[in-house]
């Protein structure tokens, strides 16, 4: 075994590993932060009166849902360049793959977080807004005083659940050349003539496990911490 | 300008990989059923040791991404299948094995831990007095299980299988990884001659969402034959 299997190679890949994390967090955050923007757009398109709004946005969601990562990813990878070339004629062979890993998973945190949205915003009671308009708001102030809080609350769980399963897909992007924790380790383990292959991969590993329970702790933090405030006021 | 005789050509070649998607997925699950189901009960049940292991286990597929599962298990297997043909000396090279074997069981060790919190939930949400009243008519608990909880925890798994499977026929595009000639890695070889990844990767996205709208509306339409006792009792 211990010709295959060396225990100090897993020792040695954390230190390696763990500052490269940093570009894993950072394409994730700036990912959500459009896909949650994105995403907005797409619920309220799905909740709004128009029918072909309504139409694009859910196709839109169940082609996301369809389509596996690294299938999105290369199209983005691709594709993007190609359209910006036949339409703008805009060349992008030198732009970072990181804006590629960007788009795609911002794209993929949309569908996810439209539905995440829509059904935070539609569980909360109608009479809530009724009752919020009937005594002069309005509709923009309703949304935004009374809707809105108690929605967050409930899109919480969900959205964290999103946000690990982006960590996660990311972990894709090393398939463009993109040197995130994942590309790293690819990149340990070429220097080691592709042999301690295992070792490299369960640090790989165990640092995501670590990422995703600490993830989901905290969500759960801070969902404790604001349905406490829901709870009172029920008192009251 | 875009090939269109290579994208049409190369959607031949993509679909042709379908069948190898299938038969991953198909398999898996068939694996994955009983594994979830026991494990699942195990947790229900609160069975010591078994029930701390399933927890550990279902944690570490959901925290870690699925590449990187497949990547431990594809160079860890190697080495153990290894060990066990030297000492049974079984002279058999470990690298001729078909990657589909390595599929099956990657893709089986991920599922099973998915279908543990499916059938887990599922099982949660029928009442435990159907099991009380299907006791004292004198059914046995296995009786009870399979004539009156499990048809009735089916319906409320319906839609987080339906998931599972599109999420596993999607996590099958990842089997280039361990070189298994499915949809994603047949039409990307077809473009390495002619660098046209874009049309080979347009073609590779159009097989997946047909195949996975399909097998959408197949669930739908077995959700809606499974829960008609429910139409019936209103």
């Amino acid at each position: 075994m211990e010709k295959y299997f060396d225990i100090q190679y897993l020792w040695n890949a954390f230190p390696q590993l763990l500052p490269y994390l940093k570009i894993t967090f950072l394409v994730a955050g700036i990912a959500v932060v459009f896909g949650t923007l994105l995403g907005l757009l797409l619920a309220f398109m799905k909740m709004g009166k128009s029918r072909v709004l309504q139409w694009l946005a859910h196709g839109y969601t169940t082609v996301m849902r369809c389509t596996p990562s690294i299938v999105l990813l290369f199209l983005v990878y691709y594709g993007v360049p190609f359209l910006a070339d036949a339409s703008l004629g805009i060349n992008l062979q030198d732009i970072h793959t990181g804006v590629f890993v960007v788009i795609t998973f911002s794209l993929q945190f949309a569908a996810m977080m439209s539905e995440v949205i829509r059904s935070a915003i539609q569980s909360i009671d109608k009479g809530q807004y009724e009752a919020a308009v009937s005594v002069g708001l309005t509709p923009w102030q309703a949304y935004r005083r009374i809707i809105f809080p108690q929605a967050f609350v409930i899109a919480i769980p969900n959205f964290g659940n999103g946000l690990i399963a982006v960590l996660q897909e990311g972990a894709l992007a090393y398939t463009i050349g993109f040197i995130d924790v994942v590309g790293k380790a690819n990149l340990i383990i070429a220097s080691n003539f592709n042999t301690h292959a295992l070792e490299i991969y369960i640090a790989l590993a165990v640092i995501y496990w670590v990422i995703s329970i600490a993830i989901e702790k905290i969500f759960e933090m801070i969902e404790k911490a604001f349905s406490k405030g829901s709870r009172s006021l029920k008192a009251s | 300008m875009l090939d269109f005789e290579f994208l049409i050509d190369t959607f031949f070649v993509a679909l042709s990989g379908v069948p190898v998607a299938i038969l991953v997925t198909v398999v898996a699950l068939l694996i994955a059923m009983p594994i979830g189901f026991l494990l699942a009960m195990t947790r229900i049940n609160k069975i010591p040791v078994l029930n701390q292991i399933a927890k550990i286990y279902v944690s570490f597929v959901r925290g870690t991404p699925i590449i990187i599962q497949i990547f431990v298990l594809y160079s860890f297997l190697p080495i153990v299948i290894n060990m066990f043909f030297e000492k049974y000396n079984i002279d058999y090279p470990v690298y001729d094995i078909h990657p589909i074997w390595y599929a099956f069981v990657i893709f089986s060790f991920n599922t099973a831990a998915v279908l543990i919190e499916v059938f887990r939930s599922a099982l949660s949400t029928v009442d435990k007095g159907q099991l009380e009243a299907a006791h004292s008519v004198g059914l046995t608990t296995a009786q009870a299980y399979r004539r009156v909880i499990i048809p009735q925890a089916l319906v409320s798994a319906l839609p987080n299988l339906c998931t599972a499977t599109v999420n596993l026929i999607k996590a099958t595009s990842l089997g280039y990884a361990i070189s298994l000639q499915e949809i994603t890695l047949r039409a990307k070889v077809e473009a390495n001659f002619g660098y046209n990844y874009l049309e080979a990767y347009i073609d590779i996205f159009i097989v997946y969402l047909i195949l996975c709208i399909l097998v959408e509306q197949l669930f739908k339409y077995w959700e809606k034959r499974l829960s008609r006792y429910k139409v019936a009792s209103a």
